[in-house]
């Protein structure tokens, strides 16, 4: 381990009701990287990302910063950790710039009006996601996609050093995925940290590390373009995925 | 706020001074404008003892409800919220029921209940029904459990103040006056008590208007934007409770204020939970001062129940926006 | 021949005679408030009655051993507390009612039991006295089904005689006294033109309230400030709140204490259009009486 860990994960038990979703994990995620969670359905992404968020009880510990995440307090932690759930819905009567300066909350004063950061910081997010066009229309009058760059505008407003984001390229078409992609690159060149739940595989094989989950485990922890790695993808999709090279990127191709 | 936020507050401010006027020359005589005051000493006195009260009161009893109704539909996430979701409006016709029916019936018991007064009571069952709801949902956690006790809790009390009802005959008329909310006996201390109360409870939802916005988007999301959402809950639930407990006290049971008032808001503007709890207190205190110039009026000397009314204005209101825009609704 | 013939024609013409003689001298036919018409062969010997000024007017009548039920508030004459009790006007216990096996059942026109007991074959005669003219109609139809019209014209005759006397005993000081009675806190006023009201006026006093307004009007208390009244009547149920309505101070009823207080006994007195109205205008004489006592007594 070449880093301190900015997130360790060690999740003994989650329990959905009778059914245990996670158990046994042991997650170190490293600073200034981009890491991607996959694996089949109902194999523990979402609620493996929610404990490192600090939003799912369960039986283990989740330290941020080498301080365990329930002693942070609560706008600090909101400073340093950015959070993006699966399909948010509602915010329906509010305006797309009214969401995304939600995301400067932790840094405003109980009752201050937004400064001229924080306004600064929703255009900058909200250029980035290119969805400042429409910062002035009803969450509810968007689409889906466009929704969903407000969200992601949302959690880039923060400005936190980690940014944990569940599926964020629901909705999105090509050409915003590959801007999703330019943003994470530049996050992590600016030394912030990313992780993300993909159900995108090819955009999730472009991570710099990978982490494949199957039935409540963590298969495989390690860099992307390791054999080692493919092996684990394989595997937990039954061998039914084929993985090329092309153009010096690796795709993932279901078996016919 | 935006600027057609500011634009509608006022509007609303301008429409609310106008009923103001009209409310303070309507009464039993029909209309009597402040041209006859000069006239006729009574008339001045009584546009001062009884109008004004009565008017300010409704128009403040009307704040009220709204802003619970705003409140409701925020922590619920739920647009037909009301007011009265989580019990309290059985609890307060069990309340104003009881009192009735103990009162002038026995020396004993009827001190206390004369001391309490009808308001008192219907304040006290109302806020009782809440926590009643709080305890049986455990707390505020899951506002599906919340809202579910709230249920259980309304229907159990509706029985048991229907029951009361069919024991003790002679309360039959005062309560459906009750039920269908009434304005006729507003006096200055009522509007004294409502007063500061509406100031309070503005000034605490406003203060937690931006958890609001943050819980808007879910329990999760607002929890890592490091809100509280169990702290803002609760203190949230209990303004709207005191705040419905206030206004049923004074008025009775008015139903759809509460529920409408931010939904004619959100018609025409889109804004934050801040800007929305001061424009539906001016939106549901217009609607409610209007509903008692008209129901003072229309048949005047008699009366029509003042909820009735706020039906039928708030209701007609929001069709014909609804109509409008039915190309854009989503 | 001939005379065969005439023998049939004879027998036939006695047939439809005794056949037209018997039905007139058996048949009872009533038409109620609703302008429904009901018939017996016999006066009803099982009754059913729902509402408590027609309980009462039963048993005035003669007939209280035939009511086999009652519903809740009938409290009068005591025999009745022992009878079976039915509910009330709004939800009478249909299968009880039925059950009972009566031959008519008597209640209010505003019940919403009548639907259900005529679908089931019982005979309804639903009756609802508001001005003076209703109770003298009510108490007719009531003589009518139970087959006491004679009874029932002298019943008439005794409510009003009572209530004369009553008049002829108010005291000089009372008569002309502006008049204010609330029936509840609504605040709903008995009007000149319920029997509440014709009561009053026949104590010679003057209502507040004019006939136009209806026989129990809902009113703006802003009226009653304008009114002015002399003297308030109200039960004890409404009483304690009422000096401290806004503006209510400033009524010369309030402020110089002439509220009359009825006990919920005496409401009920009042209240039920029936033959107790003799005694209903003796408690309103002796409210009277008393406030001219108070006034006499204080010196002023």
């Amino acid at each position: 381990m070449s880093r301190a860990p900015i997130l360790h994960g060690r999740i003994q038990r989650v329990r959905h009701g009778r059914q245990t979703v996670l158990s046994d994990v042991d997650l170190r995620i490293e600073p200034a990287c981009w890491t991607a969670i996959v694996g089949p359905n109902g194999a523990g992404k979402s609620t493996l990302l929610r404990c490192l968020a600090g939003l799912q009880s369960m039986v283990g510990e989740v330290s941020l910063g080498g301080r365990p995440i329930g002693a942070w307090p609560g706008r600090e932690r909101g400073r340093t950790l950015a959070w993006l759930g699966q399909a948010e819905q509602g915010a329906d009567d509010l305006r797309a710039s009214d969401v995304v300066m939600l995301g400067r909350l932790p840094h405003q004063p109980w009752l201050a009006p937004p400064s001229p950061a924080d306004h600064a910081a929703v255009e900058r997010a909200m250029l980035a996601t290119q969805s400042w066009a429409w910062r002035e229309r009803p969450m509810g009058q968007l689409s889906g996609g466009e929704r969903q760059r407000v969200l992601l505008a949302r959690a880039l407003a923060v400005e936190a050093d980690v940014l944990l984001m569940d599926e964020p390229l629901s909705h999105l078409d090509p050409p915003h995925q590959a801007d999703w992609l330019q943003i994470v690159r530049e996050l992590v060149v600016a030394g912030r940290t990313v992780v993300s739940v993909l159900h995108e595989l090819n955009v999730a094989l472009m991570a710099d590390r990978l982490v494949v989950m199957q039935q409540g485990r963590v298969l495989h922890h390690g860099p992307c373009d390791d054999p080692l790695c493919h092996d684990a993808v394989r595997e937990v999709f039954e061998q039914r995925v084929r993985l090329h090279q092309l153009d010096g990127q690796w795709v993932a191709l279901p078996v016919l | 706020m935006n600027r057609r936020g500011w634009g509608l507050g006022l509007v609303l401010i301008a429409l609310t001074a106008l009923a103001g006027v009209l409310a303070l020359s309507v009464g039993s005589t029909g209309w009597s404008g402040p041209q006859a005051w000069g006239a006729d000493p009574l008339a001045w006195q009584i546009a001062w003892e009884v109008r004004a009260p009565r008017s300010m009161g409704a128009w403040l009893a009307g704040a009220l409800l709204a802003l619970s109704g705003a409140l409701a539909q925020g922590v619920f996430r739920n647009p037909l919220a009301d007011p009265y979701l989580l019990g309290s409006s059985s609890g307060a016709a069990l309340g104003v029921a009881a009192c009735l029916a103990w009162l002038g019936v026995g020396p004993a018991s009827a001190d206390v209940w004369v001391r309490l007064g009808v308001s008192g009571a219907a304040f006290l069952g109302s806020v009782m029904a809440v926590a009643l709801t709080l305890v049986l949902a455990r707390g505020v956690q899951h506002t599906l459990r919340l809202l579910l006790a709230g249920v259980v809790v309304g229907v159990v009390l509706g029985a048991l103040s229907a029951l009361t009802m069919l024991m003790v005959p002679d309360i039959t008329r005062a309560m459906q006056a009750f039920m269908l909310g009434t304005t006729g006996f507003i006096g200055w201390p009522a509007v004294g008590t409502m007063a500061p109360v509406l100031v309070v409870c503005l000034l605490l939802a406003l203060g937690g208007s931006r958890a609001l916005d943050a819980m808007s988007l879910g329990d999760a999301a607002a929890s890592s934007l490091g809100v509280s959402v169990t702290w803002a809950r609760w203190v949230l639930v209990l303004v709207l409770s005191a705040a419905t407990g206030t206004a049923v006290a004074q008025a009775g049971l008015i139903s759809f204020v509460g529920l409408v008032a931010p939904h004619l808001v959100r018609s025409v503007v889109s804004v934050t939970h801040g800007a929305l709890m001061v424009l539906s207190c001016l939106a549901g205190g217009l609607l409610l001062l209007l509903a008692d110039v008209l129901a003072r009026w229309l048949i005047a000397p008699q009366e029509l129940p003042v909820g009735v009314l706020t039906a039928v204005l708030g209701g007609s209101y929001l069709l014909w926006r609804m109509n409008r825009s039915s190309g854009g609704l989503t | 021949m001939k005379s065969r013939w005439m023998t049939r024609w004879a027998c036939l013409l006695a047939a439809l005679l005794l056949a037209s003689v018997g039905g007139g001298a058996h048949a009872l036919e009533v038409r109620d408030d609703r302008g429904v018409t009901s018939r017996w062969a016999t006066p009803p010997q099982r009754i059913v009655t729902l509402l408590p000024s027609l309980t009462e007017t039963v048993c005035d009548l003669g007939a209280c051993d035939r009511i086999v039920g009652v519903d809740r508030h009938s409290n009068h004459p005591a025999s009745v507390q022992k009878l079976t009790k039915l509910g009330g006007l709004d939800d009478a216990n249909v299968e009880l009612i039925v059950s009972l096996r009566p031959d008519v059942v008597l209640l209010g026109v505003s019940a919403r039991v009548i639907d259900r007991l005529e679908a089931l074959g019982l005979k309804v005669v639903a009756l609802e006295p508001r001005t003076q003219d209703d109770v003298r109609r009510v108490v007719q139809k009531v003589g009518a089904v139970l087959g006491r019209v004679a009874e029932s014209e002298r019943l008439a005759r005794r409510i009003d005689a009572e209530v004369d006397a009553a008049a002829a005993m108010v005291p000089k000081a009372a008569r002309g006294w502006r008049v204010y009675y609330e029936v509840d806190s609504a605040p709903y006023a008995a009007g000149t033109s319920s029997f509440i009201g014709y009561t009053l006026q026949r104590l010679s006093q003057d209502n507040v309230v004019p006939a136009s307004l209806g026989p129990f009007p809902r009113l703006n208390p802003e009226y009653v400030v304008r009114a002015d009244p002399y003297l308030i009547m109200v039960g004890a149920r409404s009483a304690p709140g009422l000096p401290h309505r806004p503006g209510w101070d400033r009524i010369r009823a309030v402020r110089d204490g002439r509220i009359c207080v009825f006990t919920p006994s005496q409401v009920d007195v009042l209240s039920r259009p029936g033959p107790r109205m003799g005694e209903a205008a003796r408690i309103m004489l002796a409210c009277l009486q008393q406030q001219v006592a108070r006034q006499t007594g204080a010196g002023s």
